[in-house]
């Protein structure tokens, strides 16, 4: 199945040119390891890098830098970078670009109680530049209507959600500003399994789901 | 320098008209620095290889201090980058990409992972490379061919100078949209907006060669 929600232009140019916040390019990448689409885009993306590069004025090198890779090269053969595929056969495994940070598998994360129907496994370390969590909830749950005051992207792995801007199943991304104002409701069958980076804390609308918010601490 | 002869399949002839060829001719540039990359995978030729140095290791170093902000760092990146050209060269592919936008990835990941300290990301980025890889030999994704850097560069050209700025400074100095927002005094949903514009632009110019 081919995901239908995307990756926004702004955010694909901002991955390319390497000034994406981390806990958001680890987001960005697993979409980018389920999507086609959002591949070729890249590609796009990453040429323009590439011309941009070509054009730099040419800077001074440190004296002696073109002796020593001279030197070092001689002692170098080719190698073949060992590629890490995905195995698209283990339902059980984490999409590549999380396994250093969440671990390996599904069936191994930890999972925590945030509210009822709600669990969060965090990472292993600290990313910089946002929090990244992964989030399980219970099929047909609501999540109190919520923005971020600032960015939030999120990418579905395993069941599905609905809210004001569609619908979305595994390896659709939500790439939201602080402008949009959500209420997920996640789609009944299995629970809906994402991986969430935020750089700003929720803001619940309404007082009933703000005396939540300690609960959630997200 | 002298510039080897190399077959040239990829660029028609109704280009060849339109753009009249000298030895700086981007499509040409971007031949010869393929099959340069090709002879040093195939012939493992120091002198070769240092033909690529001298021309990508200047630019490398600008384009990383403008990253960076530090010489030694940069001076470090450079040497490294240009290591995994000599030992990864077997890998490149020129149906798929030009060697700019190949050095360019290989950059801008050492980059993430040594300075921004994310010691998984380059093998991230080759694993998605890798997805990409199969996709091509599917049949299922473009190619990249040598007059397309030629068309990309003419459409960054043809860029208005705040499309243009603003794109150089997101891909020249790393930053993220928010902090370019700040850095201009625009409304971040104005600078994703004019680089929204500009991206369609060079697209659409990638997309109709």
């Amino acid at each position: 199945m081919k995901p239908t929600h995307h990756l926004d232009i702004t955010s694909l140019m901002s991955h390319s040119a390497g000034g994406m916040p981390s806990a958001f390019a680890i987001v960005a990448a697993t979409h980018l390891s389920l999507c086609p689409h959002c591949r070729l885009e890249l590609d796009h993306a990453d040429r323009i890098g590439g011309v941009l590069l070509d054009k730099q004025e040419p800077a001074m090198l440190r004296a002696g830098a073109r002796e020593m890779i001279l030197d070092r090269i001689k002692s170098l053969s080719l190698e073949q970078p060992e590629i890490h595929a995905q195995d698209v056969c283990d339902l059980d495994a984490l999409p590549l670009p999380l396994r250093p940070y969440f671990g390996e598998t599904y069936s191994q994360l930890a999972w925590r109680f945030v509210a009822p129907g709600i669990h969060r496994a965090t990472t292993h370390e600290a990313v910089a530049g946002g929090d990244l969590m992964l989030l399980r909830v219970a099929p047909g749950k609501s999540i109190p209507e919520h923005t971020h005051g600032g960015n939030e992207m999120t990418c579905i792995l395993r069941g599905a959600y609905d809210d004001l801007l569609g619908h979305f199943g595994p390896g659709d991304l939500a790439d939201l500003d602080g402008e949009t104002f959500h209420q997920p409701v996640t789609s009944p069958g299995g629970p809906c399994i994402c991986v969430a980076a935020t750089d700003a804390p929720l803001r619940f609308k309404g007082w009933f789901a703000r005396t939540l918010q300690p609960l959630f601490g997200l | 320098m002298i510039r080897k002869q190399v077959k040239s399949n990829v660029v028609d002839f109704s280009v060849k008209r339109r753009m009249p060829i000298s030895p700086t001719t981007p499509v040409l540039d971007a031949e010869y620095w393929a099959a340069q990359i090709d002879e040093v995978a195939r012939l493992r030729d120091p002198a070769g290889f240092m033909r690529i140095y001298d021309h990508f290791a200047p630019r490398l170093s600008r384009y990383l201090l403008g990253l960076t902000k530090s010489q030694e760092v940069t001076d470090e990146l450079v040497q490294e980058a240009m290591l995994r050209v000599w030992t990864r060269a077997g890998s490149y592919d020129a149906a798929r990409s030009n060697v700019v936008t190949w050095i360019f990835r290989i950059a801008r990941n050492l980059y993430i992972d040594r300075v921004r300290n994310e010691p998984n990301w380059c093998a991230i980025n080759e694993g998605i490379q890798y997805l990409d890889e199969m996709q091509t030999r599917f049949g299922m994704s473009t190619t990249e061919s040598f007059n397309d850097e030629l068309i990309l560069q003419n459409a960054i050209n043809a860029l208005p100078a705040l499309e243009a700025r603003l794109v150089r400074m997101s891909y020249l100095e790393a930053k993220s949209h928010s902090e370019l927002a700040k850095e201009l005094g625009m409304p971040l949903g104005s600078v994703k907006t004019v680089l929204r514009r500009a991206f369609i632009k060079l697209q659409f110019a990638m997309r109709n060669r």
